[in-house]
């Protein structure tokens, strides 16, 4: 009973991160049907970016109440730098291709990838990191919060510092991001871009910068998602975008692409199938089951969890 | 109140518009008619800033609107209500009205009225107007009032095209350019929307008409223009035009 509680602590922990990235390709979906393979990758960089602060604030020596303030602030400076980074992307790459047929701005999407993967490999070859050589090597971010759990050493059950920083630091940015889609303006124009973009234009919304303020926000979470991935994973990889990426990428699928709340329910039933298999079955399976499971789900349900064909009376 | 000199426009190598003529003067209504593919919509797209005219002139209350981009069309009072409705399906139908007053914010700012007023007061106000139009709406077309909290694409076509309409009312145009709104719709129906244009020009919207029903349009309309392959080739008062040999011929099916 105890393994189990514990797996879905796990599963939940991993599958709020999934999640904050699987938001970004959702969204990017819904308002373009451009499914953004770089995305992953450009959460990669963040991560990368978030140690690269560490190590120049030379964190790990820093007093619990600078790390209160600093986190936060490195937490920011990785979402601008996510939002402005996949904001430029869509301008430099997507934009151009708006009026292709969909399989341009796709394989340029790839193209980007490869490029964000590369810049990744350069990055950690960089001094700060130790030798070039070992560029491609993992690289290890310091422990800054705390392990130690909550419920006390003794106890059967384990929720650490770690894992609350990541659900509550996650809770508060999904909530953020429900009240701006659901009662802001740009919310708004959001919604009616990403049903009908042609309508949308003839009431008066700027469907390009919708499409922009898409990118920033999808780029921002993937950012976020970095900081927090790198606190609680402990680990910085240039290849870390692909599998992340692909993991988020089915959970959006899972959930039913375009949908917001469905990105979010598809990710964690992502990381709770993943935390019991490795329990119960074994590790090496976790690829298995789970796209196993997205492939048996969209036999049954084509349009993922809380994804709706809404058929369109003419 | 709306030009076109000599506009020709079209899509990569397809030329649609042939150089054409149109005028619309304040408080009228004006339909276009012809056989599909003529053109009709093209015309709207045009007008609209959806495509680019190649040659010639678009202008609306004498401004020229080459270089204003699509979605500042509407903020000058110049709406389209599109063929096929193109109602946003997954908003309530009280979602999709409050789309049609989304420039509306930006533009109370702007305006005279709204230049003093402080943050609440400008709510205020915007609250009130968006209720009094919409009350209009809902006059207009009760049914809408009833299903106001249902998905926008749950609607029957019927419904959908007075939602269209009613959206684009809540832009307050004064010129409104509707494209073929009796599509598919039963006569009662058509009979409906058509009786709402009638009112909404009596208090002063100008009205631009595509429609495949001729007889019904010609009926409504002050004046119409005949268009063929891309070209205007026939213009008068609309009774001329319905008692017109060659008009009863092609279009009235007579």
């Amino acid at each position: 009973m105890e393994t189990l509680a514990q797996q879905l602590i796990l599963g939940v922990t991993n599958g709020m991160v999934f999640a904050l990235i699987a938001l970004g390709y959702t969204m990017v979906y819904g308002i373009l049907e451009l499914i953004n393979f770089a995305h992953g990758d450009l959460f990669m960089l963040g991560s990368f970016l978030a140690l690269t602060l560490i190590k120049v604030f030379d964190l790990p020596t820093a007093s619990s109440a600078t790390l209160l303030l600093a986190l936060p602030t490195i937490a920011v400076a990785c979402a601008v730098f996510g939002g402005a980074l996949n904001w430029s992307v869509d301008r430099l790459v997507y934009k151009p291709l708006r009026s292709a047929p969909k399989l341009a701005p796709l394989v340029s999407a790839i193209g980007v990838s490869f490029i964000f993967q590369n810049l990744g490999l350069f990055w950690g070859g960089l001094p700060l990191f130790g030798s070039a050589k070992d560029a491609s090597a993992q690289k290890d971010v310091p422990a800054l919060i705390s392990n130690v759990n909550l419920l006390g050493e003794g106890a059967h059950l384990r929720i650490t510092t770690k894992d609350l920083m990541v659900i509550v630091s996650s809770v508060i940015v999904m909530v953020a991001l429900y009240v701006l889609v659901r009662h802001t303006r740009l919310g708004k124009a959001m919604r009616a871009t990403a049903q009908n973009p042609a309508a949308a234009r003839l009431m008066g919304i700027d469907v390009d910068r919708v499409i922009g303020a898409t990118f920033v926000i999808g780029g921002g979470l993937a950012g976020i998602a970095s900081v927090i991935y790198a606190l609680y994973i402990n680990t910085v990889h240039y290849q870390a975008g692909f599998q992340n990426g692909l993991y988020a990428f089915t959970a959006a699928v899972l959930g039913g692409i375009g949908n917001i709340p469905g990105a979010v329910l598809g990710a964690l039933v992502i990381g709770v199938v993943r935390a019991l298999c490795s329990q119960y079955i074994g590790a090496q399976w976790e690829p298995a089951v789970v796209f196993g499971m997205l492939i048996l789900l969209l036999v049954f349900r084509p349009a993922g969890l809380l994804g709706s064909h809404v058929r369109e009376k003419v | 109140m709306l030009k076109l000199e000599g506009v020709s426009a079209g899509y990569g190598a397809i030329e649609v518009l042939k150089k054409i003529d149109l005028e619309v003067r304040a408080g009228e209504i004006v339909t276009l008619i012809g056989a599909n593919g003529a053109g009709k919509t093209t015309t709207l797209m045009t007008i609209c800033g959806f495509v680019k005219p190649r040659t010639g002139r678009v202008t609306f209350e004498g401004r020229d609107l080459a270089t204003v981009p699509a979605h500042e069309i509407v903020r000058l009072g110049l709406v389209q209500c599109p063929e096929g409705r193109k109602i946003f399906p997954r908003l309530t139908v009280l979602e999709n009205l409050e789309m049609g007053a989304f420039t509306r914010e930006d533009q109370l700012r702007r305006s005279p009225d709204g230049k003093g007023l402080g943050g609440a007061a400008l709510r205020h106000k915007l609250r009130t107007d968006l209720e009094r139009d919409l009350a209009e709406v809902f006059e207009l077309f009760p049914i809408l009032a009833d299903r106001r909290g249902q998905a926008g694409g749950t609607l029957s076509g019927g419904e959908q095209q007075m939602l269209a309409v009613g959206r684009a009312m809540m832009t307050k145009p004064k010129l409104l350019l509707l494209d073929e709104p009796s599509l598919g719709l039963a006569p009662l129906i058509v009979k409906r929307i058509f009786d709402v244009i009638e009112t909404l020009n009596r208090e002063g919207v100008t009205v631009l008409l595509v429609e495949q029903n001729a007889r019904m349009a010609l009926k409504l309309a002050h004046r119409g223009y005949v268009m063929e392959t891309g070209e205007v080739t026939m213009t008068d008062e609309a009774s001329v035009l319905l008692a017109d040999a060659r008009v009863r011929d092609a279009y009235l099916g007579e």
